[in-house]
């Protein structure tokens, strides 16, 4: 590699929290940064968090200076819409394809005004909001989102459909809305590659005796999240799809794990931030946990844990055999430890899935080249040494890409990928 | 000279101008005194509204500007380069928000404008009291200094070397390699410690780059981010060297719980109990039982109980680590004592990530014993150890063991408040280093330049510990860049010298222990390469001496009585 480290460039794919952070330093350090990220916009998994453990403190508030930093950056090209088709060579010389997707709206042009969405006459799920709310077809993930441009989905658009509708483009006074805008592929010369992909959830439809999809009143965990987040499908008002608010909630843990074979190291936590914010939110919510062993470990979760118990929250180590509706709510029957068998009956259920890696990574472990574990999971180069290198010299993970972690844990290797990445050019 | 302030209100297309009455803004503004010219604009932060700004600036021979347009979140560092590209001081601007805080927030057109009206006065009254500030810069050092030379320290150093920053390696003891090196196999491959750090070490031995110090306490660190004055003492000969750097890591590593403190446990009072360390010893080859699992009459033990999280309760965290290591010890026992009957007793198993569960799972098939326990107590029975717990149903329960293995709390390295007090950094309750922020920002410390890294910030495994030393090599590599100036803040604090009592109050309050106090003059002065402008000092200065630049009271009174007017 050259020895001019300002002249450096470095594909960074899946702009969440990794990513974001993987440029930013690269960034600063006069690196030329591609962020690839296939969807309209960026973030990643942690905006659709109102509160992040263990501080409590408003996720999309706690990064979007960072989000900002890097939009103003005239060293990160954020590539939105985009997928990674193809990556030749080795570290130091890497050309890379990437399809960036038409927007159909020319970001230079739009405000954000959103003035487009109203008399668009389409309405789909809104899958951000994991369908708990509607959309347009030219629409934006949730208020806040950025770029704060919005995208037209061609498979619900009349006009991409056949019909001759333009409302959007005559309510735009920006002229931003342009139908003709097509599909690019561009080509990328770069030193290194970040792989950052972060994670999706366990799909719990797969584990029918929780009732899961079945039963109105079963929750995942990140349709909770969507629940409780102030930009929400309900504005932060908890309530059940009937509309009310409900007395009693229960969370299952570790929903997958057995089938998955590992455990998903941040559901414990997250499980006991959502009792922490339904409990703030409805002082006399009845909460209880149903968990087979905690995991909270190093020096501050365990703080966090006791809080929220003494607040009032139940917790009880069981196996839950069964959950049936009940009424308008849901029965769960449960065995305890010691072999007492009992049910225990609530107005939602919440389920803590696993979490797996990200949709994309079996079609870029084979892109890159790098092999992936018997969960999915990009392989380390050595387990414990070298936790951020891939066998392929010059491609790095970062995240859940590699494995469950928390958010310190996943900046951590973030900033790790830059310090392999600059120390390499010597 | 005379003030001659711009006004421009952008129409945003139609955001702005449907919902406020930009033509009564005008009107109003436009009789103010200084006000040179007030324009509208259809879209100032276009190409063609940047060029209309500049050429505007120029042409009117502006001194100050005000432009009222969205939050200045979006542009105000866009109109900050129009700024620069006109000749004027960027600081010389401000920025009325009457999108977001006006023509978004009501459907009243009236309200709106009357607001966007006194939000843009107080613009006017707060612009002409700013001042003109230049960026800064100044020449840094960009090497380093590693304190620690356990796992994450060496690992630091490898990646940080290179021909043109060298690396000043420092520990007490007497070699490298801190507690790994004893280890005489790591889960979950069950290789051996030692191999490891010798493999490590051959990377950084032969860097000319690195120069290792053992035997040798850092005494001294003096200065700040980019320019740190290190003194380093060899402990034996009182040899003292001096030198620069631009970082420093922190590596310094744990300790475990001092037992003694939990007689419940019979710890040093009971013949067979070991603590995790003093078993990790019984298994190197060179260690005081040859390698041998053997109890003190020289038999080897045929059961053995491993009591996990012992002292957790009375830290108050989870230690991490030890269900790992725990699971680890079993499979030595297993391995080396196969007859061996080997029980766990545990509180709450945490086996986090892709790959330990399945460990657990091998380990449980070797016919380990896992009991979910509480409340344990440890007595002599006879020759043997009566461990007695409290079952899931409540109920006591005693194992007769030959051996009982505890494994203790996990608690930051002896040195680690020397080092929170020469550098500045506040301790947790537990007595581990703080982080600048502990999710965005977990491997700095709230000390510029200064990181922490390993269990010198809470309990780790080998696998965290050797990312947060490459993430702290991160940070540095991409700051601290050979020839390149550091930036400093511009906004920073300043301390009236003739204001200022020297009560020492600012000292106190400062988060970044950016203010010193000069002892000759008796007054406190502002390191500005440390300071942030984050303002506590210049709230809590009893006498106004301290103040923020372009937040004096003057330029905050004004705004304030132009909004409420």
């Amino acid at each position: 590699m050259e020895n001019n480290k300002n002249s450096i460039s470095v594909l960074v794919i899946g702009a969440g929290i990794a990513g974001i952070e993987s440029s930013l330093l690269l960034a600063n350090s006069g690196a030329k940064v591609y962020l690839v990220e296939k969807a309209s916009y960026f973030g990643g998994n942690i905006i659709k968090c109102e509160e992040v453990f263990p501080n409590m403190e408003c996720a999309t508030c706690m990064i979007a200076p960072k989000q900002q930093e890097l939009l103003q950056s005239e060293s990160i090209e954020l590539l939105t819409l985009s997928e990674v088709e193809d990556v030749q060579g080795s570290v130091g010389d890497f050309t890379v394809k990437v399809k960036k997707r038409a927007r159909y709206v020319n970001l230079e042009n739009c405000i954000g005004c959103n003035e487009c969405f109203g008399p668009c006459p389409v309405e789909v799920d809104n899958e951000f909001e994991e369908k708990l709310s509607k959309r347009k077809a030219i629409y934006i993930p949730c208020p806040g989102a950025l770029p704060n441009a919005p995208v037209i989905d061609t498979d619900n658009c009349l006009r991409f459909k056949g019909e001759n509708c333009q409302l959007c483009q005559e309510n735009c006074v920006f002229d931003a809305i342009d139908y003709t805008q097509q599909d690019e592929s561009l080509e990328l010369n770069v030193q290194a590659i970040v792989v950052a992909t972060g994670f999706k959830t366990y799909d719990l439809t797969q584990a029918p005796q929780y009732g899961y999809g079945k039963l109105n009143n079963v929750y995942s965990m990140v349709e909770v999240e969507r629940i409780c987040a102030s930009n929400g499908p309900t504005e932060g008002q908890i309530v059940l799809r009937n509309g009310k608010a409900p007395e009693s909630v229960a969370i299952i843990h570790c929903v997958g794990r057995e089938e998955k074979g590992y455990c998903s190291s941040v559901c414990c936590m997250a499980s006991i931030k959502q009792a922490h914010f339904l409990k703030n939110k409805i002082p006399g919510l009845k909460i209880t946990q149903l968990y087979s062993d905690l995991c909270v470990p190093g020096r501050v979760y365990q703080r966090f844990y006791e809080e929220v118990k003494e607040s009032g929250v139940d917790f009880i180590r069981a196996t839950v055999s069964e959950v049936k509706g009940q009424g308008t709510g849901v029965a769960i029957k449960y065995k305890t430890e010691n072999g007492e068998e009992n049910t225990l009956n609530v107005d939602m259920l919440i389920l803590a899935p696993a979490i797996e890696p990200g949709v994309d990574s079996a079609r870029l472990a084979d892109i890159l080249g790098i092999p992936q574990d018997e969960h999915g999971f990009f392989n380390e180069k050595e387990p414990d040494l070298d936790s951020v290198d891939t066998s392929r010299e010059g491609v790095f993970i970062a995240g859940c890409a590699q494995s469950p972690k928390d958010v310190p844990d996943t900046v951590a290797e973030a900033e790790a990928t830059v310090g392999k990445i600059l120390s390499l050019s010597r | 000279m005379a003030k001659k302030i711009g006004v421009y209100v952008c129409e945003c297309g139609n955001n702005i101008a449907d919902n406020v009455d930009i033509d009564r803004i005008i009107k109003t503004i436009s009789p103010m005194r200084n006000i040179e010219v007030i324009e509208k604009y259809r879209l100032l932060c276009s190409e063609d509204g940047k060029e209309f700004l500049k050429q505007s600036i120029k042409d009117n021979e502006l001194t100050h500007l005000v432009v009222a347009a969205c939050s200045p979140k979006q542009h105000e560092q866009t109109f900050m380069n129009v700024c620069l590209a006109a000749g004027l001081n960027p600081y010389l601007f401000q920025m009325a928000n009457i999108r977001e805080q006006c023509a978004w927030v009501t459907p009243d057109k009236e309200e709106a404008t009357d607001k966007a009206i006194r939000q843009i006065t107080a613009a006017i009254a707060r612009v002409a009291y700013q001042e003109a500030l230049g960026k800064r810069d100044i020449d840094v050092s960009p090497d380093v200094l590693v304190i620690g030379g356990g796992i994450a320290g060496i690992r630091a150093a490898q990646v940080l070397a290179s021909s043109d920053r060298k690396v000043y390696l420092v520990e007490k003891s007497s070699s490298l390699g801190g507690k790994v090196k004893s280890f005489d196999k790591l889960f979950t491959k069950m290789e051996s410690g030692s191999a490891l750090i010798d493999k490590e070490l051959r990377k950084v031995e032969k860097d000319e780059n690195v120069e290792v110090f053992t035997d040798s306490e850092v005494e001294q660190i003096l200065g700040f981010f980019g320019n740190f004055e290190i003194k380093v003492v060899k402990e034996a000969t009182g040899e003292e060297r001096e030198f620069n750097v631009g970082a420093v890591v922190l590596a310094t590593g744990f300790d475990l719980m001092d037992l003694k403190a939990l007689p419940q446990y019979g710890y040093d009072k009971l013949q067979d109990v070991y603590t995790s360390i003093e078993f990790e010893e019984m298994n190197v080859p060179g260690g005081p039982t040859s390698g041998k699992i053997l109890l003190k009459n020289g038999k080897p033990p045929g059961s053995v109980a491993i009591i996990h999280c012992v002292g957790r309760e009375e830290k108050g965290y989870c230690s991490k680590v030890c269900c790992m290591y725990s699971l680890k010890f079993a499979r030595m026992l297993q391995d080396r004592l196969p007859e061996a009957k080997v029980s766990q007793i545990y509180s709450d198993l945490c086996i986090p990530g892709k790959a330990y569960q399945k460990f657990y799972d091998e380990t449980k098939g070797l016919g380990v014993e896992f009991i979910h326990g509480e409340k344990i107590n440890i007595t002599q029975n006879g020759k043997g150890i009566t461990v007695k717990y409290e079952s899931n149903s409540g109920q006591g329960i005693d194992l007769a063991v030959d051996m009982v293995i505890l494994v203790p709390a996990m608690e930051p390295g002896n040195d680690t408040n020397r080092f929170a007090e020469m550098l500045g950094i506040p301790v947790d309750n537990e007595g581990f280093l703080a982080q600048e922020h502990q999710l965005l920002a977990p491997v700095a410390s709230s000390v510029e330049g200064v990181f922490v890294v390993g269990c010198t910030q809470g309990p780790k495994n080998i696998s965290e510990s050797i990312v947060q030393s490459e993430a702290a090599a991160g940070k540095i590599l991409s700051t601290l860049v050979p020839g390149r100036k550091l930036e400093l803040e511009v906004k920073t604090s300043e301390i009236s010298e003739t204001f200022c009592t020297g009560c020492k109050t600012c000292i106190s309050v400062c988060p970044y222990s950016a203010i010193n106090f000069d002892n000759s003059r008796k007054i406190a002065v502002v390191n500005e390469a440390l300071c942030h402008g984050c303002g506590v000092c210049a709230a809590a200065c009893p006498s106004g001496a301290a103040r923020v630049k372009n937040f004096a009271f003057t330029q905050i009174y004004q705004e304030v009585e132009a909004l409420l007017k």
